[in-house]
């Protein structure tokens, strides 16, 4: 009963907290389980996102009964720059794979066992 | 305020502070520019690229070696990076590193004209990612740093775009490593968020007020679950265990080039990161130096109570509020603690059965990390009791990472040499080396011994000091582990030397030789002459590094 509560309340912080992480344990279940290596970056994706999410609702002031609290522009900045980094992994991690593609013919990841940690 | 006096204070920060203490990363930066520039005029037929980078990384260096270290700790760039002695060293190291890496690749010859842009652009950027992380002051530089210097490290890795191994083990590396950054993230973003703010030095006075408060208990949970998660950011950087399954397998796709960055800069810069933000966590700043030239960043946060007010307000209670941090400092030893003894017991176990000397020195490089995490444990533990015990920890570990540098990066170059040589990397075809380079075989055997640690090479030196250390910090069960692992770690070392001189030449194989007084002997062998001198006279290193530390727990 008290997720239904939960329900009722108004909008705070914990609200966007669990958004936040609904999409992170989504990718870490995403990256655990996919066998293709886009699969596996989408879960990266998702979990760079379920962190930016935080960021924004940490700098929000309005969101914390203590304002001092809240992030204020660091969080924003924050945000923008995981936004660019998510970029510039996905095209680094986007490229391997074609790379990956060209020299094995699929993008399974289970297919690369000639590596044996 | 004006916005004309606005823009007055911050171009006297930034010209007059910043931007001189940042000169090697700019120059580096501009390196890059002249790399993708001279690729357009040479179209990838002459030697530019080589040249280009050997040029901007002596004039990084110099420039480096030139900038005097402050008084005390100066923030630059309003309190993101931090300008220090022990960020002057580790950028000195790293700039030194990646000289004699380039050199290193133009003597074996691997990134060929044709790569040679792509493969520099892509270590300078990670170094600039590296820099940024040995003197990172805010969460937001932490997390960059590391992307800075991973992303690159993934497109390296797969750089041979033919070899099928290069591309599997690029993909697990990007993978691998965009999971782990994600996990740390997400970690950074609860720390930061229950803490208020991402500046390392007001986090630690946050972090004491949260923990010295009675209302405090209900974040215990979420301060535990975000120091797991950026921990897991860290030991997969450096691949402590059980975050290091990527690395005998990065180690054996990527070339031997490639593997010695990874293995040497990466590890550095990570190690050196996990000190400032575990120091950084663990004790309140005396005195925090915030810039007052820069209203910028402190004007906003005037309203909501500024930082300098909170900590001139706090500095009285130091001795409290460090006190207060005790249950912090305990926990990331222990967790730290545990991590070492694990990594190192089972990198050293994982060698023995290795027949590719690149994934045998993988695992060497997984034990090292584990050896080097013992003394950043005891670092922590001190710092609440002792901190002039805990800086000379820190003098202890700069120096290993120096002395590191140069064994490593003696150990892949004979790998990298010998494939040049014989085309493979699989130990049993190093048989019998020693009756035709015998000189070369010397140096091997000087950098293997080097690596146990076993005297008078550099290698004990080091060794022996961390150890101590950990000692200090009354960490016996770790120093035991310690020893140990090292007594074991002969064997493996010890199998590579005798490969090398007593078994016999197999029948057949085209009679490789490497002379002394070759450009690739001669390279081996002033790392082992270092090794050697450095084992007898590591005072001026050593000192050094004790001048690094000691601005560190101001």
């Amino acid at each position: 009963m008290s997720f239904l509560s939960f329900l009722s309340q108004p909008v705070s912080l914990s609200h966007y907290l669990i958004v936040g992480a609904v999409l992170f344990v989504c990718g870490i279940v995403c990256m655990a389980t996919k066998r293709n290596a886009i699969g596996v970056l989408m879960g990266v994706e998702l979990v760079l996102n379920g962190a930016a999410v935080n960021f924004v609702a940490f700098s929000s002031p309005f969101l914390r009964a203590d304002s001092q609290l809240s992030l204020g522009l660091d969080g924003h900045l924050i945000t923008l720059f995981i936004i660019v980094l998510a970029a510039a992994e996905a095209a680094v991690a986007l490229a391997i794979a074609l790379c990956y593609y060209n020299t094995h013919a699929t993008i399974d990841v289970d297919e690369g066992d000639e590596l044996k940690g | 305020m004006t916005f004309y006096e606005l823009v007055q204070n911050s171009l006297r920060d930034s010209l007059g502070t910043s931007i001189p203490a940042f000169a090697p990363e700019l120059l580096l930066c501009a390196t890059i520019v002249m790399l993708l520039l001279g690729r357009m005029f040479s179209g990838g037929r002459s030697n530019l690229a080589y040249v280009i980078m050997m040029v901007g990384c002596l004039a990084a260096f110099v420039v480096a070696w030139r900038t005097d270290a402050p008084e005390k700790p100066v923030e630059i760039f309003t309190g993101m990076l931090v300008h220090d002695s022990f960020a002057l060293f580790m950028r000195r190291l790293l700039l030194l590193f990646v000289i004699l890496f380039t050199s290193f690749t133009r003597l074996s010859g691997t990134p060929d004209r044709q790569t040679a842009t792509e493969f520099y652009t892509l270590i300078l950027g990670a170094t600039l990612g590296m820099c940024l992380m040995v003197s990172a002051n805010h969460m937001l530089i932490v997390f960059l740093g590391i992307e800075m210097a991973s992303v690159p490290s993934y497109a390296l890795v797969g750089v041979i775009k033919e070899r099928r191994v290069s591309a599997e083990a690029a993909l697990k590396f990007a993978v691998f490593g965009g999971g782990a950054a994600g996990v740390m993230l997400y970690g950074i973003s609860l720390l930061v968020g229950t803490l208020g703010t991402a500046h390392l030095p007001t986090m630690s006075v946050r972090l004491a007020e949260l923990l010295g408060s009675s209302a405090g208990s209900e974040y215990h949970p979420i301060l535990v679950l975000a120091g797991l998660m950026i921990m897991v950011g860290f030991a997969f950087k450096l691949s402590a265990v059980p975050f290091h399954f990527w690395t005998p397998d990065v180690f054996e796709g990527a070339t031997a080039e490639v593997a010695a960055f990874l293995s040497i800069a990466s590890k550095a810069a990570a190690l050196a990161l996990l000190l400032r933000v575990t120091l950084g966590l663990g004790h309140v700043p005396s005195t925090l130096d915030t810039p007052t030239t820069v209203p910028v960043r402190y004007a906003v946060s005037e309203d909501a109570g500024t930082a300098t007010a909170e900590s001139a307000s706090v500095s009285g209670l130091v001795t409290d509020s460090n006190a207060a941090l005790l249950p912090a400092r305990q926990y990331s030893a222990w967790l730290i603690a545990l991590f070492a003894a694990v990594t190192c017991t089972f990198g050293n176990l994982a060698a023995y059965g290795q027949d590719n000397m690149k994934r045998l020195l993988a695992y060497s490089t997984i034990a090292h990390a584990g050896y080097m995490l013992m003394p950043v444990a005891a670092a922590i533990l001190l710092a609440g009791t002792d901190p002039e015990a805990s800086r000379f920890t820190v003098a202890a570990i700069g120096f290993y990472i120096a002395v590191y540098l140069f064994m490593n990066l003696g150990a892949f170059a004979l790998v990298a040499f010998l494939r040049n040589e014989l085309g493979s990397e699989q130990l049993p075809d190093y048989a019998g080396l020693a009756r035709r380079s015998p000189g070369f075989v010397i140096c091997a055997a000087v950098v293997m011994f080097s690596l146990v640690g076993l005297p008078p090479l550099a290698g004990f030196a080091a060794k022996f000091a961390i150890f101590a250390q950990t000692y200090e910090a009354g960490l016996l069960s770790l120093v035991v582990i310690g020893v140990l692992n090292t007594l074991f770690s002969l064997f493996y070392y010890l199998r590579v030397v005798k490969t090398m001189v007593l078994d016999p030449e197999p029948e057949g194989r085209p009679a490789p030789t490497i002379r002394i007084w070759s450009n690739a002997g001669f390279y081996c062998a002033l790392i082992a002459v270092l090794l050697v001198a450095l084992g007898v006279f590591w005072n001026p290193l050593f000192a050094e590094a004790q001048f690094a530390a000691s601005m560190l727990l101001p």
